[in-house]
Order: C-alpha cells, then sequence, then structure tokens
C-alpha cells in the first residue's frame, strides 16, 4: 500500500514538473540552474528583466502555426 | 523469443488497422460507428512510427547519439536550452497545432468521410511526418538554422529569398482566411461575440500580474484566466437573454471584420507582455483541454458517422467549395496531412531544445501524427452530423436559399433530408439565432463537438454551453495565431524595410512599429473584408488560396530536404522526400492551373471575374450594385495574381533545385553542406535529464 501511495506521488511530482516545465513556469529556475553551471561572469538577471527578455525573443519569430 | 512476440504484435496492430481501414472504404448504406476511424487512425500510426519513422532516423538521416546537439553545445538558458523529450514534445505539438486540422477536414467532409480520411492517415505518415522530421534534422545540423537560411546556404540564395517572400504571403493569406473563420463563427451571434470579446480584458489582467505581480508565474496566471474564461462563456447566456445586451453585441460581418482588424493592429503595436503572451498562455491551455476533451468524448461516445463514404460533390459541384476532389481534397485539408508552416516550427525553436539527434524522430514525425489524429478526431465530429444538417451551416446563402424553408428544400432536392423545423431547433437549442449559411467550418464543428461533449456530460440541457466553449475555443486559438502572426509579419515587414532605410528596420523604433503594423494588417484585412463581403461567402475562393500556399511551403521545404540528402549522398533513399515533393508540387500546380483558368465561375477566379463584367455589360447588374460588383471583380483578378505569382515562384524554385540535384548526380560538382562541424557529446547516455530535462 505504501508502495502504491510513493508510487503514486513520484508520478504526480513528474507531472507537476512536466506541466511547469511544458508552459514555462519554470523557465526562470532553469535559467538560473544554466547560469550558475556556467559559471557566467555577470549577475543574473532579475525575473522581471527575464520574463520580458524571453516573451521579446519568443514573439519576433513563427512560434504559433496554422 | 521477445522479438517474435514483438513481431507478432505489431503484426496484430497492422492487421486491426488495416481490417478498419477496409471497413471504413467498403462500407456503404446504414451509418458507421466512430470506433472504426479511431482504429484506423491509432494502429495505421502506430505502424508508421514503428516501422517508416525508424527507417528514416536509421537510413535515410542515420541519427547519431554521440554528436553534441546545439542545446548542448550553445546552452545558455535562454534559446538554447536542452528540454527532456517529452516536454520538447508537448511544446511543438502545442506550437504546430493550429485551427487548419480542425477547419480542413471540416470543410473536405463535404466530399464524405473516406477521401478526406484516407489522405489525413496516409498524407501524414509519407508528407508531413517526414518533413517535419527532415526539416527538424536538416536544422538541428544547422545549430537551429530557419528555413530561409538553409535554402539560402543549401539551395541557393535565389532559393532563400523565393522561401522568405513565400513565408511572408503564406501568412498573410492565413491570417485573412483565419480571420475569416472566426467572422463567420460570431456573425449575429452575441453569446459567442461576447465571450471572445471578454478575453480580451482577461488577457490583459493576466499580462499585467504576470508582469508586475508575479513575473513569469504562468502556470498560476493560467488557472486564473481559465476559471475566468469558462465563467464568461456561461455569462455569454445572460448576455444573449438581455434584448439591450444582446443587441449591443449582434455584429455584422463587416463589423466584426474591422473590429478584428483594429484588435490585430492593437496586438501588434502593443507591449507583448500586454496582450499577445497572455493570450497565447491562456490559449495553450484551453487547446490542450479542448482536444483532450473530444478524443476522451469520441471515445465515450463513439457516435455514429451519418455521412456517407462518397457524396455526390466529388464531381466538383459542392456547395461548401467549388472542384473536384483532386486536387482539392489535398488542397483543402491542408495542415491536417500535410503543413508546411510547420517547417517554420521544425526550425526554429523546437531544434534549439532537444537533447539528443534520436529525439527527432518522436518530435519531428511523432507530433504531426498527432496533428494528424486530431485532424481525423475533426473529421468524425463534422459527420457525426446528419448530412443535411451539415450542409445547411457551410453552404452560402446564394446556393442554398437564406430561409431555413429555402435551405431545406434545396439540400432536400440533393438527397440529403432536412426540414426547416431540425434547423430552427437545432439553432434553439445550442443557443443561436440561426445556424444557416454559417460557412467556414468553425460553426459546423462547435455543433459537433457539442454534440459529442453534451452526450458524455449534461445531456441536451448543456448542448449551448458546450457549443459556445467550442466556438469560445475556436475562435480563442485562432485569435492567438492571428496576433502572433501579425507581430511576426511586422518584423518581417520591418527587416525588409531596414534594408532600404535603416531606421525603419529598429524594431523598438515607435513610427516604424505603427506603420509595419499597419502594413501587415492592411494587408490581410484586405483578404479579410474580400471574404465578408464575397457573395459566395468567401471560404469558397480564400480557403483554396490559403490551402494553395500552405501546400506551396511544404514543397519548399521538400526541395531543401531533397537537396539536403542529395549532399549527404543518401541517393538510393532520397524517394523518401522526393515523393511527397513531386506529389505537393502536383497538387498545388492543378490546383493553381484551374483556380485561374477554370471556365466555370465557381472554380475559375478570372472566369468568375469576367462572368459578373459581362453581368454589368449585359445590364443584368441593377445600377446600386454595381460598384459592388466591379470590387468584386477586382478581388476575383488580385486572387488569380497571387495564386499565379506563388505557383511561379515554386517553379523557379524548383527549376533551380533541378539543376543543383543533376549537377550533384552526374558529379559534375562536389556538394558542399553547410552542417556545424561534428563535437562528441560530453553527456553519457541517458543523462539528458540531468542536463535540464527533468526526465
Amino acid at each position: 500500500m505504501r508502495g502504491i501511495r510513493e508510487r503514486f506521488l513520484r508520478a504526480a511530482k513528474a507531472m507537476w514538473r512536466g506541466v511547469r516545465e511544458w508552459c514555462g513556469d519554470s523557465a526562470y529556475e532553469r535559467y538560473l540552474r544554466a547560469q550558475a553551471t556556467r559559471c557566467a561572469a555577470g549577475r543574473p538577471l532579475s525575473p522581471q528583466k527575464f520574463y520580458m527578455e524571453q516573451l521579446n525573443r519568443r514573439y519576433s519569430r513563427p512560434n504559433r502555426c496554422c | 523469443m521477445k522479438r517474435i512476440f514483438a513481431i507478432a504484435a505489431w503484426g496484430l496492430v497492422a492487421l486491426a488497422g488495416a481490417g478498419a481501414l477496409a471497413a471504413i472504404a467498403q462500407h456503404r448504406g446504414e451509418s458507421l460507428n466512430a470506433t472504426w476511424f479511431i482504429v484506423a487512425a491509432v494502429c495505421c500510426f502506430l505502424v508508421a512510427y514503428r516501422l517508416y519513422s525508424s527507417f528514416i532516423a536509421a537510413k535515410l538521416l542515420a541519427l547519431d547519439d554521440t554528436r553534441a546537439t546545439p542545446a548542448e553545445r550553445r546552452d545558455d538558458g535562454r534559446d538554447y536550452v536542452p528540454t527532456n523529450k517529452w516536454i520538447l514534445f508537448g511544446h511543438h505539438f502545442a506550437a504546430i497545432a493550429g485551427p487548419g486540422p480542425l477547419v480542413g477536414p471540416t470543410l473536405a467532409a463535404q466530399f464524405g468521410y473516406l477521401p478526406g480520411t484516407l489522405w489525413l492517415i496516409a498524407g501524414a505518415a509519407f508528407g508531413g511526418c517526414v518533413q517535419d522530421f527532415v526539416i527538424l534534422f536538416c536544422s538541428i545540423r544547422r545549430d537551429g538554422k530557419s528555413l530561409g537560411e538553409m535554402a539560402r546556404e543549401e539551395v541557393s540564395r535565389r532559393g532563400g529569398f523565393i522561401a522568405q517572400i513565400a513565408v511572408l504571403a503564406i501568412m498573410i493569406i492565413l491570417l485573412g482566411v483565419v480571420a475569416l473563420v472566426v467572422v463567420n463563427a460570431l456573425k449575429s451571434s452575441p453569446w459567442a461575440t461576447f465571450t471572445l470579446a471578454a478575453t480580451i480584458p482577461i488577457a490583459l489582467l493576466l499580462g499585467v500580474y504576470l508582469r508586475f505581480l508575479r513575473p513569469g508565474r504562468v502556470l498560476e496566471a493560467s488557472l486564473i484566466g481559465v476559471g475566468l474564461v469558462v465563467f464568461v462563456v456561461v455569462a455569454g447566456k445572460w448576455v444573449a437573454e438581455s434584448p439591450a445586451w444582446a443587441h449591443a453585441f449582434t455584429l455584422s460581418g463587416v463589423a466584426l471584420a474591422f473590429a478584428i482588424i483594429a484588435y490585430g493592429f492593437a496586438a501588434s503595436a502593443l507591449p507583448v507582455w500586454l496582450l499577445l503572451a497572455p493570450r497565447d498562455y491562456l490559449s495553450a491551455f484551453i487547446k490542450a483541454g479542448a482536444i483532450f476533451s473530444l478524443a476522451a468524448g469520441i471515445l465515450l461516445v463513439r457516435p455514429d458517422v451519418h455521412m456517407p463514404a462518397l457524396t455526390r460533390f466529388v464531381d466538383g459541384t459542392g456547395p461548401v467549395f467549388a472542384g473536384k476532389i483532386f486536387p482539392f481534397c489535398f488542397i483543402t485539408i491542408a495542415c491536417g496531412a500535410v503543413s508546411g508552416f510547420h517547417s517554420l516550427i521544425s526550425s526554429g525553436t523546437t531544434p534549439k531544445m532537444i537533447v539528443r539527434e534520436s529525439h527527432a524522430r518522436l518530435i519531428g514525425y511523432g507530433a504531426m501524427l498527432m496533428e494528424s489524429f486530431v485532424g481525423v478526431m475533426a473529421m468524425v465530429a463534422a459527420c457525426a452530423m446528419t448530412p443535411g444538417v451539415y450542409f445547411a451551416i457551410n453552404s452560402p446563402a446564394s446556393i442554398v436559399g437564406g430561409t431555413p424553408e429555402a435551405a431545406a428544400t434545396t439540400i432536400s432536392s440533393w438527397g440529403y433530408p432536412l426540414t426547416a423545423q431540425t434547423m430552427t431547433g437545432l439553432a434553439h437549442a445550442v443557443g443561436e439565432q440561426t445556424l444557416l449559411n454559417r460557412a467556414g467550418g468553425a460553426p459546423s464543428l462547435a455543433v459537433g463537438m457539442a454534440q459529442i461533449f453534451s452526450n458524455t456530460i449534461g445531456g441536451e440541457r448543456l448542448l449551448s454551453i458546450w457549443y459556445h466553449f467550442a466556438i469560445m475555443f475556436e475562435a480563442l486559438f485562432i485569435l492567438t495565431v492571428l496576433d502572433a502572426g501579425t507581430r511576426v509579419g511586422r518584423f518581417m515587414i520591418q527587416e525588409l524595410g531596414g534594408r532600404v532605410w535603416k531606421p525603419f528596420g529598429r524594431t523598438s523604433w515607435m513610427p516604424g512599429i505603427l506603420i509595419s503594423s499597419a502594413l501587415i494588417v492592411a494587408a490581410w484585412g484586405y483578404f479579410l473584408y474580400q471574404g465578408v463581403v464575397d457573395p459566395l461567402g468567401g471560404i469558397n475562393s480564400l480557403w483554396p488560396l490559403f490551402g494553395i500556399s500552405n501546400q506551396l511551403l511544404a514543397a519548399v521545404a521538400l526541395v531543401l530536404a531533397t537537396t539536403i540528402l542529395l549532399k549527404m549522398k543518401r541517393t538510393r533513399w532520397v524517394w523518401v522526400t522526393l515523393a511527397p515533393m513531386a506529389w505537393l508540387v502536383t497538387i498545388t500546380m492543378t490546383a493553381s492551373w484551374q483556380k485561374i483558368f477554370d471556365a466555370n465561375p465557381r472554380i475559375g477566379f478570372l472566369a468568375q471575374a469576367n462572368a459578373l463584367a459581362a453581368q454589368i455589360a449585359g445590364g443584368a447588374v441593377p445600377a446600386e450594385k454595381i460598384a459592388e460588383t466591379q470590387r468584386v471583380i477586382f478581388n476575383q483578378r488580385l486572387d488569380a495574381a497571387v495564386t499565379a505569382v506563388l505557383a511561379l515562384m515554386i517553379l523557379v524554385l524548383v527549376v533551380e533545385a533541378i539543376i543543383q540535384w543533376t549537377s550533384i548526380l552526374m558529379r559534375r560538382q562536389e556538394p558542399v553542406l553547410h552542417e556545424a562541424p561534428y563535437v562528441a557529446t560530453r553527456w553519457a547516455a541517458g543523462a539528458e535529464g540531468a542536463a535540464g530535462g527533468g526526465d
């Protein structure tokens, strides 16, 4: 029973992570992770600035189809 | 032993698919259950994915997982982001899934369920999926370069220029046509108009929330938005029931067209965070929810398909659009089987996020199979209503008449029984004043979806809510395509203008933003207006034009793919892209020829212009209608010219490519590939999750 509960919780967590990744909710966290691993020199962008930059980039090329 | 079981299991899947296809193809007479369609599509797609896509991956492309992808080599956490393959599959599918696979099959149902269903399945497996997969692979090997850049490098400078112009032209036609679908769905419907209008303040609210209150918290903002949208769908009923409010939201086609044109301009010129992005987030959630609900609804309800396998309109006399089954069935289905526009996504964001080359198979080939499955579901939903009702909703008044009685008499005389009471009763049940003459596919699909949903939850009582939910879903995500496309078109115009006068190219320069936004909106707005005032309902002229341009772009993508494969010395397998390319060139050239020169005024643009001109000359047109008729004549000639230019562009590109292919095959020149150099991956097999995907 406990095993099933744990497996269910694991699956639910994975699904939650997946939905956040899919819709872009965790984009800033991912950006910070990438910054940390690349030991980038400058300070990372603020959440607000990162969000704006990401939107401007995304909507300047075809990203929705017919 | 395991291998024998696997072969036996796949053999059974193949047999089930073949059996279901045979049942669909041979069935005549009584209605047929939708389960056959689902089994046929699922089994054929599984077999195509298991066998054909793995053949392409291994033999044609020789995908190499030891090679570092751009996401690994250039990882910057912004553009180049290593992403889990299932998440990327979701991203890619959300990007490619638009209104085309819903509207195209619904319109093509006028030929009967059989031709459209067969083309959706075969076209996707052998054409659309191949195009998406191969272009994605090519872009991965070139650091995520766009279709235009790759065409310029691998085919010729002229090829790249043609691809760029084709993209802009297609975008303009596409936006005009999808906007027309929205107008036809909202015309004289206060409930639907209010619901869609209310999504604008909701998007603005979410924009402010995401910009200032909780930057980037897309999930919570979207959930708030979805809740509000569901509320306004229900509130639309109160609006429709209040005489004063209903009057305020009952708009004519022309008024709606101008409202959408103004909206498109605002969405392009306003900051992206305020309107465009929040609407896109909202639309993505509602789109995913509606598509899954439709699939679940069809599986639960398993409706009967009442449309015959083939209707009498295969001869080209169809009321929804004119033209014979060849080539117009293929042109009309368009995106559900092959979509040129997908090549822009496959050479856009996706190649910059892929972790392994082998993932391109699931993402490129697999996502297109899913899109085609959506097309099959749309076909089922359209064919599940009785043919009489389908033709009454989708035919223009000039053909079936503008009253329920006239429509019932005309449509019954075609052999599809319909009573006036059926149409008035159905309109009443879904909360509309009328469902007659609502060409464009959206209302008939909404009726089909509402019938399936209400059979699952709520019964007849909730039919009107489900209908307006379906209309809102279709209109919402068409508007998302419209505003995102307008903005991209604006950038393209600014880029082209910037070559002539530098300041115009600066994307932050306000006069440049306003002028370029006005230009792109005026371009698609013209097509929209032309469709709204067209006496044949607009869809008859414009949807084929959209289909031709979309399939032309697919031909461009496949020409590029074939050139690259020849340069890679994969001559033996080059038929994989060459065959669908030849087919697309054949159908687009035939359709273009017929749309320009056919003697039947319902098919040929020039024939219709000439017929109208003759009517004016013969005094058959009343004086007050002469100006309007002259405008229609001009529009028909303009459509003919646009079609001719598009066809000419593809011919130039094909001729140019054939010269290059001959020279490669005759070994007159050593082919030069512009691939990024090989760099070995530093990630161990299966470590892609750690690289950022979160497996």
